[in-house]
């Protein structure tokens, strides 16, 4: 567990702490069959900050980020948001989720996806046309407000996921592996539109992916998973200037800086999992 | 010539052929059975057991009231024909909406009460592990075997009818409802809960819609069924419908009274069963199939 929380955290240092997570461990199976999947993990998130969980496939990142989510119990250790202790089964209504899966209701048109979440909570239908107009125009979604997501592109589907947990104006966004099924191009369209959307409302936001690219893109900050039991291995900051251009920013020589040196740490892992 | 036209050809051929083999089948068997062909003709084609197209048809006309008792056509004298639809012995009419209606009841409360009970043991597995040997036991029951203790315990009259009908549509329409609610994505359900959902929104939002299909896919069935219900029903005791009208024709040898009435029940389940499949195609839209469908 090297250097936990020592780099990131100086330009939100002051800011409120949303997620404070304490020797965090999981364990799978139960007997004598016990798999550790997450081993004593520590890391505090302040308001604001845009975090990337960043690790080998099987490395316990999305584990992490489904029990801070409440959507499964830990084993050990103290999971808190906002003060509050994590119980698994509640919903926190400050935090929304977007799944790695595409979970739009096949049943609803785009406009009706995108205002599940305001029609649940009982807000007026023209305040609610209007909120749902302007997600639709911010997805670049124009034009399919009536069509079932049946006859839409996976990353049009993505985007109706994503326009769906941010009507809600969360203030925590917990992020699984959400475009890791999307083809390069789209990727780099739906870390544009992230982008935007985050750098306007600067939610605090933990994004689990296992590439180093799309880390380094979007995030304040990297933290670097070591391979299954699921340890922290370093914390990176990554300090390039925002707005921040998805295409441009692979360009500058700073990236390619950060780049090679996570990726060395990273490959360290890689070759750990393939020796297993 | 494209395979369309061959198939309707080919389905109007079979049935002129079909009608007409019906029709002058049996009157092929003397001469045939003279060069020792006869048995070319099987012997169910005789009119005695099968009837004839002709026949049917006069019967037809007189059982539906359209050649009146009193002599003259239906056209020519509402109230003759009114008369007769509602005379105090029926006319097919009449025996044909008491069936129609205890159908509909059947299907009904069969299908609401299947799907109400279907979401309900779908939602809780608790309650799922308590009714799951009952369902089973009662399910593994042959319906029709209740049928004359229904018939004691609700009388001659429609409740009986209806009661068959429901017994058979419930566990279809049930076990669909209950496996469409059991295989609902889970995460479809977290996404929901992470929107602000409670579990009766949850329920109504997410389980409701995705069992729809497992629903739908029963409706078919369950209507075959209601129909099997009620007839078989009024088999074993009624004061009308078409299955009185079948069982009757059997005690005095009316074959063509009997095919009237069969043919009836033909033509009634089609048309329900081609209503279900309009309903469905507009509920289920949002599918794979049933969109491509649409835009064919």
């Amino acid at each position: 567990m090297a250097n936990e929380g020592a780099s990131g955290s100086e330009a939100s240092a002051g800011r409120a702490l949303r997620i404070e997570v304490r020797n965090l461990s999981k364990t799978f199976g139960s007997g004598g069959g016990n798999v550790p999947a997450v081993d004593r993990v520590s890391f505090d998130l302040r308001q604001g900050e845009f975090v990337a969980l960043l690790g080998p496939s099987g490395c316990g990142k999305s584990t992490i980020l489904n029990m801070i989510a409440g959507l499964i119990p830990h084993s050990g250790g103290d999971i808190r948001v906002d003060g509050t202790a994590v119980e698994a089964g509640r919903v926190m209504p400050q935090v929304g989720y977007v799944f790695q899966r595409d979970t739009v209701f096949a049943w609803r048109t785009v406009a009706r996806n995108i205002g599940y979440g305001l029609e649940i909570k009982g807000v007026p239908k023209v305040e609610r046309e209007a909120r749902v107009a302007r997600m639709i125009a911010q997805a670049r979604l124009k034009g399919f407000e009536n069509a079932f997501p049946l006859t839409l592109s996976g990353g049009m589907r993505q985007r109706v996921s994503l326009m769906r947990a941010l009507i809600m104006e969360p203030q925590i966004l917990l992020m699984d592996e959400p475009f890791g099924a999307l083809d390069t191009h789209t990727k780099l369209e739906m870390h544009q539109i992230l982008l935007e959307m985050w750098e306007r409302e600067r939610q605090t936001v933990v994004f689990v992916t296992h590439d180093l690219s799309e880390a380094l893109t979007l995030a304040d900050r990297i933290i670097l998973l070591s391979a299954r039991p699921g340890r922290i291995k370093e914390d990176f900051a990554v300090p390039f200037p925002r707005p921040r251009d998805a295409i441009k920013l692979r360009e500058t020589a700073a990236y390619g800086e950060l780049f090679a040196k996570v990726w060395h740490s990273l490959g360290e892992e890689f070759a750990a999992t393939k020796a297993e | 010539m494209s395979t369309n036209s061959i198939v309707h050809i080919g389905r109007w051929g079979l049935l002129a052929f079909m009608l007409a083999t019906w029709q002058w089948g049996w009157n092929l068997k003397a001469p045939l059975g003279q060069i020792g062909l006869g048995w070319l003709v099987p012997t169910v084609l005789d009119p005695y057991f099968v009837s004839k197209p002709t026949l049917i048809w006069n019967r037809f006309l007189e059982l539906g009231c359209l050649a009146l008792p009193r002599g003259g056509w239906a056209w020519n004298d509402p109230q003759g024909f009114l008369g007769c639809v509602w005379s105090p012995k029926g006319s097919l009419w009449s025996h044909t909406l008491a069936t129609l209606r205890n159908t509909f009841w059947g299907f009904l409360v069969g299908v609401s009460s299947g799907v109400a009970v279907g979401l309900l043991l779908g939602r809780s597995e608790t309650l799922a592990r308590i009714f799951e040997p009952y369902i089973v036991a009662f399910n593994s029951l042959p319906r029709v075997a209740l049928v004359p203790l229904i018939i004691i315990m609700f009388g001659l009259g429609d409740v009986s009818k209806v009661v068959t009908a429901l017994t058979l549509v419930f566990f279809v329409v049930f076990f669909n409802t209950f496996e469409g609610t059991r295989s609902v994505d889970r995460d479809l359900v977290n996404a929901a809960r992470f929107l602000g959902a409670s579990d009766w929104q949850v329920t109504w939002t997410v389980y409701v819609p995705s069992a729809l299909a497992w629903v739908f896919a029963s409706l078919s069935p369950a209507i075959s069924f209601a129909l099997i219900g009620v007839i078989v029903g009024e088999f074993i005791g009624s004061e009308r419908g078409l299955g009185k009208i079948i069982i009757e024709a059997e005690a005095q040898l009316q074959i063509a009274d009997m095919m009237v009435a069969l043919i009836v029940l033909m033509v009634i389940g089609v048309a329900l069963v081609l209503v279900f499949r309009a309903i469905e195609r507009r509920l289920l839209r949002w599918q794979r199939h049933h969109a491509e469908r649409a835009q064919n």
